[in-house]
């Protein structure tokens, strides 16, 4: 018996036996305490303990305030009591026909209820509001629901160990919150070939009823799937495409966990069938709603969580509102159906871009297919996903050796993979920061750009401690550059590396900000400055690794012809991409300070700080990490200062880029991607010199004259336009 | 593709004369602004909020912010009706006082004169008076009012938070921080 002292009162609190009591705790009915209580206190006040101040105060929560408390909006006590009040009879129907058309429609709101948690919200609030899918020993009586019900659950079941296993973000981790759901039914281990089976049944049936009436006495003890003849083929084609949609979607996700990619193949196999399912149950659904049991025929199936346009039976949103807290949950509104097929086939086509992409060894292809993959915008499945690719073990793909991408992305010959310096523990760090890379790529885009912008230090705070092992393990031969000894080369070749793969970090860091809309119009030009200064530093140290790398090959090829090299040295492509990007970037900036500084637009001028708070803290992180030294608002507003729109008509960075682009579209000629990108770029050196044109002719003639920018052509640089008002 | 719409209203600059900052106080108009004056005021507030914004509040909630930070809670009323508020807190954040904006309310008829603004504008005095280094909150990415508003102050849109909200919206934290005295620093 627990005792509480209220005013000069004793008062006994029964404890309540129903409820099994903790390690530290039993459970208490606190009635009489608080009726006692309330002849004490008035609306609002609180009993103000000493380890309980306003702070904790406030996760308080008013009971019967259907805002806040989770048991009064329940519209069952418990499970039990759902299904004792027949919210979940088994069968649905004994009209045979009524109990597959209900069928149906559970199977279509559980998909709306998937893709509903796949989006965002908790298990507990959509897959498992089904009361059949919370007491699976329930419908083993009705063999096809009892099926679906296994697979669903043995999908979830997957999915959740999925996400689970790349241990992604607390923003996204409701994914993985089960609440101690029966996520695991006896036997769902085996749901596939329970699929199998009744598949097998249902395409007898379907074949039976599609026969010619001479044949079909043969077929006669072939018992139809439901009574209405008319309407047997429909059904029977409404159910196996949903069937099969879940066998064929419970594989590719098999498939898709096999090791170093090697379901790849099979599961792209699997993702066509899905598409195909998910296309027939579209074209069924005109079937589905004019034979549906609610009898409203209503216009816009767009509106519902079924095919038929029915609410389903067996459902109940509230059922686990005690499961959930403390957070009171709110009513979430579930994907219509249609929806839900969308997204499904939006992830099931993610997918297949994973399963397509061809485990290339070298880490900048890697890095490029990730991000081009995030531009689909991916959800947290499909990222999921691609994730449990890249880093397995350990290891890139679960294949390759982070030391031996380490040395190719550094250029180094393949002979290194097995040196000794892999051994050192500044490398073995690297290798780590890399994987952990690798994982922050795949994560949603918001908390990525702030975990890039804290990693910045981390590859800051490597390459001093790569350069100190290096110097201690080889002493001072690191700085003469021409000896011959391998080990070194090594060294000089992957500090370099690391300094190139920083400044990409960085610039993937500025360009995401574009993407989730961090900048306002006042903030480009800073920005802008700041990519073109990051991007030179990239575009350096990517020129100073290939010729190294090149330096290296050549003398090992034995001096061949050494003059002639050097009068024919042409810059690599890659550099020369970064070059025009640079003119870019840099044809903006000088857009953008010269109309500030001589038409005072694009100004952020607030009552409490300046410019140069919001460069502080729009560049906080990079300056902490001192990416690039020697950079501060200062540099940036020497540059701007004095920009001016007379100067800038007779020197255009934006031609600039528009020539290079043109000449660099023959080197990429096989390279799609690249040429996607040039063609980008001279889109948007266009848009800017056809404008700089306009405001240099007309600006100050024409007041009406307004000017903004826009994302229409590449997703980080901006095209001006110029509008009359 | 929405988002491109709205851009070219909201962040268009014309190119005729200099932009004078248009205030549209209500001078004279009769607003009159208090600072939190005791318990009478916070059923002034809690209506406010209940009305204007989705999240419950509890009774604790308001009092939390009230009782403990009462210089930083404002409310604007209109020939006696309180038609605004704004409800804030302060405190150590990684070694620096840092302030931040909780609750901001107009009531509907009464906006786009201004009261939000100098609303928030009180409570940010009287947080760089206190010595706070950076003033922080959160708003919905599609509050576009909210956002406008904090821009104009002199806020960035310092990180994204992914669904930050229960309805599956995302939110900016947006962040405005005072000037130090960089010659005092430097001289020594
Ligand atoms: C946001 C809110 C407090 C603004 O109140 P307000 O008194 O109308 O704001 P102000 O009049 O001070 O507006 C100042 C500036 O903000 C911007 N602004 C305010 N509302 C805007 C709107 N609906 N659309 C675009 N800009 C808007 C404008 O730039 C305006 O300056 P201007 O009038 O000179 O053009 C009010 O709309 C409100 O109560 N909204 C619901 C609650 C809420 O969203 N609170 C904020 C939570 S973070």
């Amino acid at each position: 018996m627990a005792e509480e002292k209220i005013g000069d009162t004793d008062v006994q609190i029964p404890v309540n036996p129903t409820i099994p009591s903790g390690d530290q705790s039993v459970w208490a009915d606190v009635s009489p305490l608080l009726q006692l209580a309330c002849k004490d206190l008035h609306d609002g006040e609180l009993i103000h303990g000493e380890n309980f101040n306003l702070f904790a105060a406030m996760s308080a929560l008013e009971i019967m305030d259907p805002k806040m408390d989770s048991g009064i909006v329940s519209t069952y006590y418990s499970v039990d009591e759902a299904i004792e009040k027949g919210a979940a009879p088994v069968p649905l129907s004994f009209d045979r026909t009524i109990d597959i058309q209900c069928t149906i429609d559970i199977m279509d709101h559980l998909l709306a209820c998937e893709a509903t948690w796949h989006k965002g919200h908790s298990l507990a609030q959509t897959v498992f509001s089904c009361v059949y899918l919370l007491r699976p020993d329930r419908t083993s009586s009705h063999a096809l629901l009892h099926s679906y019900c296994m697979v669903v659950r043995a999908t979830c079941n997957a999915l959740v160990s999925a996400v689970s296993d790349v241990r992604t973000n607390e923003e996204e981790d409701l994914f993985t919150l089960t609440y101690g759901l029966p996520l695991k039914g006896d036997g769902d281990e085996k749901c596939l070939s329970v699929l199998h089976a009744i598949d097998e049944t249902i395409s007898r049936q379907l074949r039976a009823c599609k026969a010619p009436s001479t044949k079909r006495r043969v077929l006669e003890d072939i018992e139809p799937l439901q009574t209405n003849p008319d309407l047997e083929e429909g059904f029977c084609k409404a159910v196996l495409c949903r069937l099969r949609f879940r066998k064929h979607f419970y594989h590719v996700l098999m498939c898709m966990r096999r090791p170093q990619g090697k379901g790849f193949e099979l599961a792209r196999k699997h993702i066509t069938s899905c598409l195909s399912e998910l296309d027939s149950m579209l074209k069924l659904e005109e079937f589905l709603r004019s034979n549906n049991t609610c009898g409203t025929v209503r216009d816009a199936t767009e509106e519902a969580t079924t095919a038929s346009g029915c609410r389903p039976i067996g459902f109940d949103s509230s059922l686990n509102s005690r499961l959930s807290a403390p957070t009171p949950p709110r009513a979430i509104k579930l994907l219509y159906w249609k929806e839900a097929v969308e997204y499904f086939k939006k992830l099931l086509n993610d997918l297949q871009v994973i399963c397509s992409y061809t485990l290339d060894p070298v880490l900048e292809v890697v890095l490029r297919f990730v991000v081009g993959f995030q531009k689909l915008h991916p959800d947290l499945v499909a990222r999921a996903y691609l994730q449990l690719l890249l880093v397995q073990d350990g290891k890139l793909y679960g294949r390759d050796p982070v030391f031996a991408v380490i040395g190719k992305a550094s250029l180094l010959p393949d002979v290194i993979k097995n040196h000794d310096l892999q051994k050192n523990e500044a490398v073995v760090q690297l290798g780590q920061l890399v994987t952990n890379l690798l994982r922050i790529l795949c994560t949603n885009a918001a908390w990525q750009r702030r975990k890039l912008g804290k990693i910045l230090q981390e590859w800051r705070i490597i390459h001093v401690q790569l350069e100190m092992a290096f110097k201690k393990e080889f002493g001072d031969t690191l700085s003469t550059s021409n000896d011959e000894n391998v080990a070194v080369k090594i060294c000089n070749q992957i500090l370099i590396w690391v300094e190139e793969q920083t400044y990409w970090i960085a610039t993937r860091f500025l360009t995401l900000g574009f993407e989730l809309e961090l900048y306002s119009p006042s903030d480009y030009c800073m920005v802008y400055w700041y990519i073109y200064v990051i991007l030179i530093k990239l575009a350096e140290k990517t020129h100073v690794k290939m010729m190294r790398s090149n330096d290296n090959g050549r003398r090992k090829g034995k001096k061949k012809r050494d003059s002639k090299d050097a009068k024919d040295y042409q810059i690599p492509p890659a550099v020369v991409l970064f070059q025009c990007q640079i003119y870019l970037a840099e044809g903006l900036v000088m857009m953008l300070a010269a109309l500030r500084n001589e038409y005072n637009v694009f100004q952020s001028l607030g009552p409490f700080n300046t410019e140069h708070e919001r460069f502080l803290q729009h560049f906080e992180l990079l300056q902490k990490a001192c990416l690039p030294d020697h950079i501060s608002y200062f540099s940036f507003k020497e540059t701007t200062n004095h920009a001016r729109l007379s100067t800038l008509s007779m020197y255009n960075c934006f031609k600039d880029a528009q020539r290079i682009a043109k000449e660099l579209r023959i080197t990429y000629s096989n390279d799609p991607e690249k040429l996607n990108e040039l063609r980008r770029i001279e889109q948007v050196a266009e848009h800017n010199v056809v404008a700089l044109n306009l405001v240099c002719r007309l600006g100050t003639l024409d007041p009406s004259l307004k000017i903004y920018f826009e994302f229409s052509h590449h997703p980080y640089f901006a095209s001006a336009v110029v509008k009359r008002s | 593709m929405e988002t491109e719409k709205n851009k070219k209203d909201d962040e268009a600059e014309g190119l005729g004369l200099p932009r004078i900052e248009a205030k549209r106080y209500l001078q004279g108009s009769g607003v009159e602004y208090v600072s939190y004056g005791g318990e009478h005021h916070l059923p002034l507030i809690m209506n406010l909020v209940d009305q204007e914004l989705s999240e419950p509040y509890s009774i604790f909630t308001y009092r939390y912010f009230v009782y403990l930070w009462p210089q930083l809670s404002f409310l604007a009323f209109h020939e006696g009706k309180c038609v605004g508020t704004v409800v804030c807190k302060m405190g150590e954040h990684q070694n620096t006082l840092r302030g931040y904006i909780a609750m901001l309310v107009v009531l509907k008829p009464y906006r786009g004169r201004g009261i939000a603004t100098e609303l928030v504008t009180r409570a940010i005095r009287v947080m760089m008076e206190s010595g706070c280094e950076e003033v922080t909150l959160e708003a919905e990415v599609t509050n576009k009012g909210a956002l406008a508003l904090y821009g104009r102050l002199g806020f960035i849109r310092a990180k994204r938070l992914f669904r930050y909200y229960l309805n599956g919206v995302d939110a900016f934290r947006l962040k405005l921080l005072f000037p130090v005295q960089r010659h005092t620093n430097i001289s020594r």
